[in-house]
């Protein structure tokens, strides 16, 4: 029994972090339909700036992750501007986004290996290798922390979307941008508002992230298609869906990873994509796709 | 006639593509119920959509209390006082028909104040404060269409544009629906309506637009569009107004 809740705990904390860097990347596709293949490379963006913050001054990642989702944000209106913005009229729309952040996934990767070579890094505060013991239950401090501060940033997103004037907004542009725009909303702003809160997500997952996992620029390839796998089972564009996804998925990888073996622990995401879109394309939360 | 809103003889499209107005035009009064009509692919929606700022007019003009809309956004006319309602409702499924009223009143700063038309809107339509708490998209097709119309109250607007407000819905609601547009016209509310039902919108207006091809073929009093009887043959299908 008590192994069984030390898998659990450990899927759960692990799935609070993984549900941030789902949640950024579920936003951008409800609002502006962009499926961000660069996301997870821009995480690792913000895992770099944690690290080099961390390196140089010794400040620690959590203290680190709001300038990191500053810094990324700001990044993010600049890529929104110069690759997508001009693109919002185009007629093959979907497939030059697919394109154009699939490109911007190679050259982020490109550039963060030409800066930083493809050594793996970690961040290593003092809780990332300590843990708390609840009698024969052992509870990783780093990923506590980082499971709860993720939980707590996608709990404040879920209070901005729900009550804010903006939330409004991007709520109503995500549901029927034509209407959102008939009523007074600007749409290109919300546009830029949310790929801006999208990608500053995934700087704020990067800062945690830096201390759970060891990165390197091209890891982003492995988080692509877990993270696909977290977005399209909780439903493209639904964010409690991808809390809900990450938990499920990263408690049944747990299980997995300690049952079957730590390999076929990954295996548990791509087969979960997989049988998703066989059966339930429209995920646990999603609207079902019309038929043409 | 004191025109509020006028059309001249504007071209507009979907984006590249053919011009589907070309030489449309309308001259709406205040306070009036004004009635386009026209076969499929006439422009009737095409031309509110273009008064509306979603399509860019390549020629032409759309003045609104003597300023020019031409190359306005969406939301500028809004806030200009010009609503549209388009065919699909334009609602959020997956708001409550609370928040689908919030949305209405977006472009308004005062939070309070929006409140109380909120209540003022809810009180008037007994149905939507039963429904406050339900998700839009849940709601019957009628009960979505009191919805949409009611929610452009919200800004206190000088023209509602109605884009087919009948379509799919059973006759007993429609009538309902051409109630609600007699409710704003008798508040000082201009409508603006295109209707596929040309008889009934007719009827249920004080002024007509034929449009065809993309051209305003005739303007005028409802009646005497209703009784002329090459506009009966071509447009009412052969039908005479009771």
């Amino acid at each position: 029994m008590a192994d069984i809740l030390q898998i659990l705990i450990l899927g759960l904390a692990l799935g609070g972090v993984i549900a941030l860097m789902g949640s950024g990347l579920s936003l951008v596709f409800g609002v502006m339909r962009i499926v961000n293949l660069a996301h997870p490379s821009l995480i690792i963006g913000g895992a770099y700036v944690t690290y080099w913050a961390f390196k140089m001054t010794g400040v620690d990642p959590i203290v680190m992750l709001p300038v990191a989702s500053l810094i990324m944000a700001a990044i993010g209106v600049l890529l929104y501007r110069l690759m997508f913005e001009r693109e919002t009229k185009s007629a093959k729309y979907s497939e030059m986004t697919v394109l154009l952040t699939f490109a911007l996934a190679m050259m982020v990767e490109g550039l963060l290996g030409g800066l930083f070579t493809n050594t793996q890094r970690v961040v290593s505060p003092d809780y990332a290798t300590d843990a708390f013991f609840v009698g024969d239950i052992f509870i990783p401090k780093g990923q506590l922390y980082a499971g709860i501060v993720s939980l707590t940033i996608i709990t404040a997103l879920s209070l901005f979307l729900k009550y804010s004037r903006l939330g409004y907004a991007i709520r109503a542009t995500t549901q029927n941008r034509e209407a959102a725009e008939l009523l007074g909303v600007n749409v290109n702003f919300i546009c830029i508002l949310a790929f801006a809160i999208g990608i500053g997500l995934a700087g704020a997952a990067g800062s945690l992230v830096s201390f759970v996992f060891s990165f390197f620029p091209a890891k982003h390839w492995e988080w692509v298609a877990m993270l696909m796998s977290v977005v399209v089972l909780g439903g493209m564009g639904s964010i409690l869906g991808t809390v809900v996804a990450a938990l499920m998925l990263s408690v049944i990888a747990a299980f997995v990873g300690t049952w079957i073996g730590a390999t076929w622990s990954t295996l548990t995401f791509f087969l979960a994509l997989f049988l998703i879109l066989l059966v339930r394309p429209q995920g646990l939360f999603g609207e079902k796709p019309e038929m043409a | 006639m004191s025109e509020l809103l006028q059309v001249t003889n504007i071209t507009a499209g979907y984006g590249d593509g053919p011009a589907i107005l070309d030489g449309a035009h309308l001259t709406v009064e205040p306070g009036k119920v004004h009635c386009i009509i026209g076969p499929n692919g006439a422009g009737k929606s095409t031309l509110m959509k273009a008064i509306c700022g979603m399509l860019t007019i390549r020629k032409g003009d759309v003045i609104f209390k003597g300023k020019r809309l031409n190359g306005m956004r969406p939301d500028q006319i809004l806030r200009e006082g010009i609503c549209f309602v388009p065919q699909e409702r334009a609602l959020f499924p997956k708001m409550t028909v609370r928040e689908n009223l919030r949305m209405g009143g977006f472009i308004l700063d005062d939070k309070k104040e929006l409140e109380r038309r909120i209540e003022g809107i809810l009180e008037r339509f007994p149905i939507l404060r039963e429904r406050a708490d339900q998700h839009a998209g849940t709601m019957s097709g009628g009960q979505q269409q009191t919805l949409a119309m009611a929610r452009t109250l919200i800004i206190k607007p000088t023209i509602v544009m109605l884009d087919e407000p009948s379509l799919g819905l059973a006759p007993k609601i429609v009538q309902e629906m051409f109630d609600i547009m007699k409710m704003m016209s008798a508040e000082g509310v201009t409508v603006l309506l295109v209707e596929q039902n040309a008889l009934m919108g007719l009827k249920n207006s004080d002024w007509g637009v034929v449009l065809d091809l993309g051209r305003t073929l005739f303007e005028g009093p409802a009646a005497d569009v209703l009784a002329d009887p090459r506009i009966q043959e071509l447009y009412l299908g052969g039908k005479k107004a009771a």
